[in-house]
């Protein structure tokens, strides 16, 4: 309480909810320390009674007001006053119930017994026991009580409190072994919230069963048995590396060729590799990238509105574009659709026309001029009737279309191996294209797509054909008597040029009776002097190329008949 | 593991209604001599009035610590520590001798007649603090179980003191069972009484009840050191 105020009640308390009593204290002021200056008057509001005083002031104890069990009366409001009688001043004034003042005395009789110690000696449990204070009736029930137990390590600062407890016995668990604990309770009434005085303290020790060898080598064992497994693992893991690889990283199966070892694509030989794809009825490589005296025109197909851009083909052709309302481009040849057996398509006659030398005014965009032999007669003689007329029309069949200015029959190899294609049968304009020809012959390779010309064929166009002014220079293209439904298959003829134009004319002359000769035949075999000895024509083009080569075993059946010069060397028996 | 769950809700309420435990209220009183039924002993009825009391006493106690905390911090409450219960009309004995010298037939009239005067406040007391919002509804429910828990003490007083008559142990001029009458809880000046006071008032008389069963107990059921 606040030292400088005057008198004042201090505190009431019960004990066992049948008597009570209060204390009071003087304050400061120190002249009303003598006994009887202070009184304590109370009233009990339930009977509106006076103020009476105190019954019974304590005697041996100072400042205390003593309600025996007369003048108490539970459930019973109580308001008190401290006065000073003489000044008739009151200076202090309390209300209370009983019930609600009720401090119940400590338990008595605690004691401990020990209930069990673990294993490594290190700690133990125990149950203590107590009794109820002797005041309070719990016998009856007039009063029940909740204990709580505190305990701690000897001086330590703070009590672990464990919960209430309304028995009169508690365990205690996980004490440490080697130390002191101090163990006390203390119990309030149920439903009420005033806890009495705690009980005295009782000390509780257990000493240490020297079992040290149990404990230090368990944790060492475990330790040792941690790194032992761990370096187990570590070296299976090594070991079986291989394994665990495949099961947790299952291999992604490489694609897979039946028949063709990856090795030998990576390390083996053009040559090798060239049969070994040849034996899988596969596309043909492309051999275009090792000959660089080969190279591919492509041409862009355009509107023909958009013609203002010189063409690659005039370029190449070297012509003026005079008049030239039309522009070919053609479409870049893509590698689609060159499969073995290649399809024919016939163009339309307007683009033949368009393509061949015939054209005035619109031949002069094509870098080569092939003809066939059967049905290019009848498409050029539509074509000069048309030739003013017909817009050159772009055709879907582009690719294909575009292929068929270079095809040509072979006719001849030049000692340098070059080949020597003959011109078809068709005639058209041949003056004009005489005079080109003869001065622009460009080195023409021949690079067949499957081009075959039988033997005879050959030999009877090697034959008609007067050899070529200059072996390096000058190729006539021939037409490529194919049969009429067959037209472009096969052949893909690039000409490279040293010169300006790669334009190559048809021969005009006097048209030989050739035999018909199928666009494609297949080669049969390279004979001493160099020159290619053709399977024989078939009334049918034999331009599938799976057709048997019974006379060639060394060279198996090339679906895609592309001669490389390195081929041709290889082809010498 | 094969039961469907239709079959698994009727075992389980079989086994619910089989249980004696699981069963939550006084436990009826057989007749006397009829089979198959478990005579509970007056000491066992007393056993489960007291338990049930001494719940309805924290309860209230809670209740009222609730309000207390939350609605009135200070603690000069004490000063005006002074209310009028409804009950205060009904005359209790204030101390254990004065309730051990009171007649069992008074005493059992007394507790009947306590426990009728809070039937209604306490339905009044929930309705109160349900509709409130500073209440928060666990407070409400504990208001409700309070009530239902007066009700029920009644019901096993009564039954207890069923059984005491018909054990002989009270004698006939017991008339305050059939004559407790329920109370309007109205202060002194005619008011009705607020939350506070009612909750005040009843933790009290919870308690008075709580130790009158004992007493009455020790001094029916004869017991060691009552």
């Amino acid at each position: 309480s606040h030292p400088s105020r005057g008198p004042h009640f201090t505190g009431c308390r019960s004990r066992e909810q049948e008597t009570f009593r209060c204390w009071w204290s003087a304050g400061i002021f120190q002249n009303l320390t003598e006994p009887g200056t202070l009184r304590v008057f109370y009233q009990t509001k339930n009977a509106l009674s006076e103020w009476q005083e105190c019954p019974d002031y304590t005697h041996t104890v100072k400042n205390e007001c003593y309600f025996n069990k007369t003048f108490t009366h539970i459930w019973t409001s109580y308001c008190i006053q401290l006065r000073s009688v003489r000044e008739n001043i009151t200076y202090d004034e309390t209300c209370f119930t009983v019930e609600n003042i009720v401090h119940p005395d400590p338990p008595i009789g605690l004691n401990w017994t020990l209930l069990n110690v673990s294993h490594s000696g290190l700690h133990f449990d125990i149950l203590v026991r107590w009794a109820p204070p002797p005041s309070a009736d719990v016998q009856m029930g007039w009063m029940s009580l909740m204990y709580q137990v505190q305990y701690r390590v000897r001086n330590a600062s703070h009590w672990e409190m464990l919960d209430l407890e309304s028995g009169t016995q508690q365990s205690i668990y996980g004490l440490h072994t080697d130390k002191e604990y101090e163990v006390r309770v203390r119990c309030k009434m149920s439903a009420f919230n005033n806890f009495g005085e705690f009980s005295d303290s009782i000390l509780v020790h257990v000493a240490q069963i020297p079992s040290k060898e149990s404990t230090f080598p368990t944790t060492l064992v475990l330790i040792f048995g941690v790194i032992g497994l761990v370096i187990l693992l570590v070296l299976l893991i090594f070991s079986q590396q291989q394994r665990l690889m495949v099961i947790f990283l299952p291999p992604i199966p490489a694609p897979k060729i039946k028949g063709i070892d990856p090795e030998l694509l990576k390390n083996g030989k053009l040559d090798q590799l060239n049969s070994l794809l040849s034996s899988q009825d596969m596309y043909k490589p492309d051999f275009y990238h090792e000959d660089p005296w080969v190279e591919f025109i492509q041409l862009d197909l355009d509107d023909p509105a958009e013609k203002n851009e010189s063409s690659d083909t005039q370029h190449l052709l070297g012509l003026s574009r005079s008049g030239s309302s039309h522009v070919l481009h053609f479409k870049s040849d893509d590698d689609s659709g060159r499969a073995s057996c290649y399809d024919p398509e016939i163009p339309n006659p307007e683009d033949l026309a368009a393509l061949l030398p015939g054209h005035s005014g619109r031949g002069d965009n094509h870098p080569l001029v092939s003809r066939s032999s059967s049905s290019i007669p009848d498409l050029g003689v539509q074509q000069t009737s048309e030739v003013e007329e017909t817009p050159i029309q772009t055709q879907p069949a582009v690719p294909s279309w575009v292929n068929m200015d270079f095809y040509a029959q072979v006719s001849d190899f030049t000692p340098a191996g070059g080949v020597v294609l003959s011109p078809g049968q068709l005639n058209s304009s041949p003056e004009k294209k005489k005079e080109e020809e003869n001065e622009k012959k460009i080195p023409f390779q021949l690079v067949s797509d499957g081009a075959y010309t039988s033997e005879n064929t050959a030999r009877q166009l090697s034959a008609d054909v007067p050899p070529s002014p200059g072996p390096e220079q000058g190729y006539q293209t021939f037409p490529t008597q194919a049969v009429e439904g067959n037209l472009w298959n096969g052949e893909y003829l690039v000409s490279t040029s040293d010169s300006q134009i790669p334009y190559l004319l048809p021969e005009a002359p006097p048209v030989p009776i050739l035999p018909p000769v199928s666009g494609y035949t297949v080669v049969q075999e390279v004979d001493a002097q160099h020159s290619l000895l053709l399977n024989p024509p078939s009334s049918q083009p034999a331009i599938c190329p799976h057709s048997p080569n019974k006379h060639l075993p060394a060279m198996p059946t090339m679906p895609m008949g592309y001669l490389t010069p390195d081929l041709l060397g290889n082809l010498t028996p | 593991m094969g039961l469907s769950v239709p079959a698994v809700a009727v075992l389980l309420v079989v086994l619910l209604c089989l249980d004696p435990h699981g069963r939550v209220g006084s436990a009826p009183i057989c007749a006397h001599g009829s089979s198959g039924c478990h005579v509970p002993s007056l000491a066992d009825l007393f056993d489960r009035v007291i338990q049930h009391s001494a719940r309805m006493h924290s309860l209230s106690n809670d209740l009222h610590s609730e309000f207390e905390q939350y609605f009135l911090p200070s603690k000069n409450h004490i000063r005006k520590i002074y209310r009028k219960c409804h009950t205060s009309n009904i005359l209790t004995p204030n101390g254990k001798e004065n309730a051990q010298k009171l007649a069992r037939e008074e005493l059992t009239e007394v507790i009947l007649k306590l426990l009728m005067a809070w039937r209604d406040p306490l339905f009044q007391l929930h309705q109160s603090m349900a509709h409130q919002q500073d209440f928060n509804s666990f407070s409400s429910n504990k208001a409700l179980e309070m009530g239902d828990m007066a009700h029920e003490l009644r019901k096993g007083v009564e039954k207890v003191a069923e059984k005491m008559r018909v054990l002989g142990m009270l004698g006939n001029s017991v008339t305050g069972l059939s004559a407790a009458e329920a109370m309007l809880p109205l202060s002194d000046s005619g008011e009705a009484m607020s939350d506070y006071e009612l909750l005040y008032c009843f933790r009290r008389d919870s308690n008075k009840v709580q130790n009158y069963l004992k007493i009455l107990k020790c001094r029916i059921v004869p017991e060691h050191d009552c």
